[in-house]
């Protein structure tokens, strides 16, 4: 029997065209169903659907039935699902509801009813099934995002779901969190569905693909069929050899730090006695694991915090993209946004709009962008002020394969003229851009 | 210690500050406290807490013999000013205004312990009953950070593309994004409650571990100090 059936579901969010048309399909007990599409496909409203959040929580246009555990979703709210079926969004800092950790695990189960005496315990195991049980007392605002995100796992896992809907739940975890967080998702023994623009990890642990586009369902198979589909329809989804990149003529150095190290006031240290150097032509990757200092190496690069200790040196102008799309959220029109650096120039900002696929979304409230349009309008913003040094800070988070390969073709066309500084988690992409990779490590620092 | 005995006793060192009579006993109750401010863990801003203190107990003292008129042996004399009459400052008046600053120190730094030591999640959660008004109090409670920390973020944001935000007028063109991505974290945080199930009948509460003996203790503590600070201190 179907745990959740969605029988020619149409649906559109109020004044806005259709986000689903005419999507079937049956999820079955304990099975992994991968979700892929690119930006704005309908895969956030479909989870939504499952979740009961559509229609209720958003209203708009809804046709075809959604049953889920065996309940209506017209006729059952989503706070009645919940238990059965838990969720867990994109952005993790729109979903924290307390201050301390264990509060906020224990939130969903107190309002689920479960017995006052048993919620203590399965606070506990969920942290633990997450790795996280060290963060226990702990309060929220004092997370990295990382575990921030494995705290919004937990609240889900504590309910004990029969189905578990992750919105790209690892979007800002490094590699071997990610993985280790799909591993247990695909181990738990419940139906999960998973939303994901770094599809490599879902790829591997999944039973079943779905690719939605434009709103319709393409592909509805098991995961073998759904890799051949894949292949070749949407190779971009599908892990493959970085292409490698012409060796860069050694240019002049834009940047250089030189035993750099750094604290947040009244913290510990982030960095101790980092460098690096990056010339004019080249594009750098810096990954490493969560809370090993990268964004603060990022800033401090561009001129955005002063050293503690150390030298850094700047030749030329620099530009940094924050992690977050919602702070290139500043004007009331997108084109006016962009050109905000530089100095209202409004053609050049439209140039830059059309460089990274926005060409007809001048007019547009940015706010009225879906996420992933959101990610390119904020590199929009960033690529217009034409910087000797470019620096962007997870520029790929929630933007779909597809626009990723756009993205890097973009990086690796303007490479010359300036140097590039990617801080990513995502392995593929910045062995696709990058002409070299520094990894950042925990306690240790980088010399290159 | 628990949020509600730890309030219960700052509540009533403030209280025994005021209600003390002799200035020893109102100095110990403020060197308490500012032990307890200094023991907060680092990056809560004890910093801003104490310096507010302080520059309010500062501003008591150096006003007080100016709006008082006690003693008869000025130390100093000033002019003579319409309506206030003649500026003068005497020996009665300077003991005077130490003995308010320092009560005013005091009050000022339980409040200061209030909010760096104690969780106000906590202290709400502890509260049984209207679970709804405590929740809409910590959300509430946690809009003025929020925005703190999104306003740097914009900031920050438009320097890394070459924008300087300076002063009054650039600072309140940021008023309107601000409060657009207020709402729509309130939007996005509303759907997650509902989809965690709040709103549904029949919640429930985690238990709260029993009271130890630190917190009893510190309750006692709160009544004596009361009471010492009206017969005895």
């Amino acid at each position: 029997m179907a745990l959740a059936s969605v029988e020619r579901l149409s649906y559109s969010y109020p004044g806005r065209r259709p986000a689903l048309r005419d999507v079937s399909l049956e999820l079955r007990p304990a099975e992994v169903v991968a979700v892929l599409g690119p930006s704005g496909s309908g895969k956030s409203t479909l989870i939504r659907a499952l979740a009961g959040l559509v229609p209720h929580f958003h209203g708009g246009r809804f046709e075809g039935r959604v049953e889920v555990c065996g309940e209506d979703t017209r006729r059952t709210r989503p706070a009645d699902l919940a238990g059965r079926v838990a969720t867990v969004f994109q952005d993790p800092e729109d979903q924290v509801v307390f201050g301390r950790v264990e509060d906020e695990v224990a939130f969903g189960l107190e309002n689920v009813g479960t017995a006052p005496a048993r919620i203590a315990g399965r606070v506990s195991a969920a942290l633990a099934a997450v790795g996280s049980e060290h963060l226990l007392g702990r309060r929220i605002a004092e997370l990295s995002a990382g575990e921030l995100q494995r705290v919004c796992l937990a609240s889900a896992l504590a309910l004990e779901p029969e189905l578990l809907i992750l919105d790209e739940p690892t979007s800002q975890l490094d590699p071997d969190a990610a993985e280790a967080l799909l591993r247990l998702a695909s181990g738990l023994g419940v139906a999960v569905v998973l939303s994901e623009q770094r599809p490599a990890g879902p790829l591997e642990i999944c039973d079943r693909v779905l690719f939605l586009d434009q709103g319709r369902i393409l592909l509805d198979a098991s995961r073998d069929e759904g890799l051949g589909w894949l292949a070749r329809n949407r190779p971009a989804y599908l892990e493959r050899a970085p292409a490698t990149p012409s060796a860069p003529a050694a240019g002049r150095i834009v940047c250089r730090l030189e035993e750099v190290s750094f604290a947040y006031r009244g913290g510990p240290p982030v960095l101790e006695g980092a460098g690096i150097e990056l010339r004019c032509g080249e594009v750098v990757a810096l990954t490493g694991p969560n809370g090993s200092g990268k964004t603060t190496l990022a800033k401090l690069a561009a001129g955005l915090l002063p050293p503690d200790r150390g030298v850094v040196e700047l030749d030329g102008r620099s530009a940094y993209l924050s992690q977050d799309p919602g702070r290139y959220l500043v004007r009331d029109r997108t084109d006016e946004e962009v050109a905000l650096g530089v100095d209202g120039d409004v053609a050049r900002a439209r140039a830059a709009l059309a460089a990274v696929g926005l060409e007809g979304f001048e007019e547009r409230h940015p706010r009225d962008l879906s996420s992933g349009e959101r990610e390119r309008l904020a590199l929009a913003s960033v690529l217009v002020t034409d910087p000797d040094l470019l620096i962007l800070d997870e520029p790929t988070r929630g933007v779909d394969p597809e626009r990723k390969d756009e993205l890097a073709g973009l990086l690796r066309a303007q490479a010359r003229g300036r140097a590039t500084l990617v801080v990513t988690h995502d392995v593929t992409f910045a062995a696709e851009v990058a002409d070299r990779t520094v990894s950042l490590g925990v306690e240790e620092s980088a010399y290159v | 210690m628990r949020p509600v005995p730890a309030a219960v006793l700052f509540a009533a060192m403030g209280a025994a500050a005021l209600l003390a009579e002799h200035w020893i006993s109102v100095a110990v109750i403020a060197a308490i406290l500012l032990t307890a401010c200094l023991a907060a863990p680092a990056g809560r801003r004890r910093f801003v807490y104490l310096a507010g203190a302080a520059l309010t107990a500062l501003s008591v003292f150096l006003l007080t013999p100016f709006v008082e008129t006690i003693g008869s042996d000025p130390l100093w004399t000033g002019p003579t000013i319409p309506v206030v009459g003649t500026l003068d400052v005497t020996r009665e008046e300077l003991a005077g205004g130490a003995v308010a600053a320092l009560r005013l120190l005091a009050v000022s730094l339980a409040f200061a312990a209030y909010a760096l030591l104690i969780d106000h999640d906590r202290l709400l959660r502890s509260v049984r009953a209207g679970r709804r008004s405590a929740l809409a109090v910590v959300l509430a409670t946690r809009l003025v950070p929020t925005l703190e920390r999104d306003a740097a973020g914009l900031i920050e944001a438009l320097r890394g593309r070459g924008v300087a935000v300076a002063g009054a007028r650039g600072h309140a063109r940021l008023l309107s994004p601000l409060v657009s991505g207020s709402l729509e974290r309130a939007y996005n945080l509303a759907e997650s409650m509902e989809a965690r199930g709040y709103g549904r009948p029949g919640a429930t509460r985690a238990l709260s571990p029993p009271w130890g003996v630190s917190d009893w203790l510190a309750l006692a503590a709160a009544g004596v100090l009361v009471v010492g600070g009206i017969l005895w201190l």
